[in-house]
């Protein structure tokens, strides 16, 4: 089987992503790397194709197609990723494709082939058969980066008298300037929607307190306004890599998950087939609110000895 | 100009779910976070602009039709102005056969802007946007947490890791919302009640086309977590709690 592996610039660096990609195509045969910027592209094990298009851009699905009119892959394989998701998607009338995707069944026969993907929240696995050629896009997470580094012989391509000036990229925009940076932190006290209300925010912040640690949330804690953009952890937030980290009333939904690489997890939820306890080293299933307040008085005496 | 916005319902995910090899069968079903932050920022967009009208069009299955129509109502009771309920003639877990359906409805209706929620929890074959947007020739942009427009739309796109980029496309266009660029607006009860009634909702029914290519194996339970639990009312797990934090030295 050949496989197209569509790679991730950001700013002129390649993205973890690519190299996860590409240790997916490596078990499936024969692959080749696209690269549409002028990143440093040499730690890319194996053949890199380079467009120096720019910056990432959802109206480069262009490129991809004219290079699968080149290359003619069996398959082509995108990260789980903001881009890799806008430019698959412009893709799919083309070819069958597979979304959140976490394992690709090598195949022999280059008609079809097998793969699964996690859906509703990491609460259901999918199976699926794609006939070939065809797109799958894969979860951040689910192959080892370092199989995909190694040399790369990278060959340039110019593509002439070509127009893609629907969507323009105007400039990046830094994360906002933070109070702390939860990426850094030992202990890191995490809430979901399942704190129910705001006020009982301030149980985490309390608990964090105790265990010189700091308070992060979910995408629909920042959403509403809870705790500011800098705390949320996941995807499209920060990842957290201290010692423990604690999911009070998180469903543990792959986006949020992607963004836990602590060495300890604590889940407390409410829901014992909740996908964060998948991820967790301990597991509770209790109502935070009723739970915060007992740990928090416990934690402190014991502090006050 | 007239913008639109998909809404879709989609299985709660707090509630169990029933899950058979060829079924996924929600307890109830919740309209799609992600559609309605698309809401949240087309009504962002009518106050920043002023001349906008909205329409929302409410997507279900046959045997889901009757549950949209509070989600239309929360629509209405925030300022759409125009509600449609289209009705797919089949259920299918392919988005580009539903992208297909849409576009065909969508077509003609002098949109300038069409909005959709990116990634609905239930999907893993394809994601909606960027497939209607082909479908109707026409640019495509998702991830988008704010959304303006100065002759031409600039989209802040959210990449990871906290960092987001600023884009700029002509319109008409399809862009998906992953969050408005503001919390999402309360509904009381009685202003609801009071747009549910006097909200029209125009119902149209679509054929949904098969595109074949991808097949459904099965649906798997994921296997049991490997994870120690600690059980008892909450007094007792708050104190193995305790000692979980001694063993890890954390305290
Ligand atoms: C492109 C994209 C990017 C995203 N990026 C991120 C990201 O960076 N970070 C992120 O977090 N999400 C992200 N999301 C959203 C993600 O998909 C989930 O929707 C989100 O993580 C859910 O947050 P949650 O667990 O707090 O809420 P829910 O999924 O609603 O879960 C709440 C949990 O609380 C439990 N609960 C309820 N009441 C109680 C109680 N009293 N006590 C204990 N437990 C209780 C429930 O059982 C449930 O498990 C992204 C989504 C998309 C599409
Ligand atoms: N029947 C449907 N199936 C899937 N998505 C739909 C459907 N109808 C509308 N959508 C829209 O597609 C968006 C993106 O979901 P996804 O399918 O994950 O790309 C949703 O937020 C809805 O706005």
């Amino acid at each position: 089987m050949k496989v197209l592996v569509v790679g991730e610039t950001v700013n002129g660096e390649v993205q973890n992503i690519t190299y996860e990609l590409v240790s997916c195509a490596k078990k499936l045969g024969d692959y080749v790397t696209l690269i549409m910027s002028d990143a440093d592209v040499s730690s890319i094990d194996g053949r890199v194709i380079k467009v120096n298009a720019g910056e990432p851009n959802p109206v480069y699905y262009k490129i991809v197609e004219r290079v699968i009119e080149l290359e003619k892959p069996d398959l082509i394989v995108f990260g789980n990723t903001s881009i890799g998701v806008d430019l698959s998607s412009q893709l799919s009338t083309n070819f069958p494709i597979a979304t959140r995707v976490y394992n690709v069944k090598s195949s022999k026969n280059l008609k079809e082939v097998e793969v699964r993907s996690m859906a509703y929240g990491g609460k259901v696995v999918v199976v699926l058969k794609l006939r070939l050629p065809a797109i799958v896009v894969i979860n951040a997470g689910s192959y080892d980066a370092g199989e995909g580094m190694g040399k790369a012989s990278v060959e340039e391509l110019e593509l002439k008298y070509f127009d893609i000036d629907d969507v323009e990229f105007l400039r990046y925009i830094k994360p906002e300037v933070e109070d702390v940076d939860i990426s850094k932190a030992d202990v890191v006290v995490s809430v979901g929607r399942g704190i129910g209300d705001e006020a009982n925010i301030e149980l985490a912040e309390k608990l964090a307190n105790l265990l010189d640690g700091v308070v992060a949330g979910s995408r629909p804690i920042v959403d509403q306004g809870w705790l500011p953009k800098t705390r949320q952890v996941g995807k499209s937030g920060k990842t957290v890599t201290g010692k423990l980290y604690i999911a009070l009333g998180i469903s543990g939904a792959t986006e949020h998950t992607e963004g836990i690489k602590a060495k300890n997890v604590i889940a407390v939820n409410t829901d014992k087939s909740a996908p964060i306890f998948r991820i967790s080293r301990f597991g509770a299933i209790a109502d935070v609110t009723e739970l915060l307040p007992v740990l928090i008085d416990k934690i402190r005496e014991i502090r006050e000895k | 100009m007239k913008v639109c916005v998909l809404l879709r319902l989609v299985p709660d995910l707090v509630e169990e779910l029933e899950i058979s090899e060829n079924e996924v069968v929600p307890f109830q079903y919740i309209p799609n976070e992600r559609d309605e932050h698309a809401i949240e920022e087309a009504i962002v967009l009518k106050e920043k602009l002023k001349d906008v009208t909205l329409d929302v069009v409410g997507i279900a299955d046959p045997d889901s039709a009757d549950e949209i129509d509070e989600g239309l109502g929360f629509a209405a009771a925030k300022g759409a102005d125009k509600l449609y309920k289209v009705i797919l003639n089949r259920q299918t877990f392919s988005r580009v056969e539903i992208a297909k359906a849409l576009a065909d409805f969508l077509n003609d209706r002098g949109y300038s802007l069409i909005l959709t929620g990116v990634q609905a929890i239930d999907s893993f074959a394809g994601s909606l946007g960027g497939a209607l947007a082909r479908f109707l020739n026409l640019p495509y942009i998702g991830g988008a947490v704010e959304l303006n427009l100065n002759e031409k739309l600039y989209v802040k796109k959210e990449l990871e890791g906290g960092i987001s980029a600023e884009y700029r496309l002509p319109l008409p266009a399809v862009v998906g919302v992953l969050s408005a660029e503001r919390p999402l607006s309360f509904v009381p009860f009685t202003k609801l009640r009071q747009a549910m009634k006097r909200a029209e909702i125009e119902e149209v029914e679509l054929e949904v086309p098969k595109i074949s290519g991808v097949e459904l194996v099965r649906y798997e339970t994921p296997p049991e977590p490997d994870v120690l639990m600690l059980e008892g009312d909450v007094e007792e797990v708050a104190d193995r709690i305790v000692e979980v934090l001694r063993d890890i030295s954390v305290i």
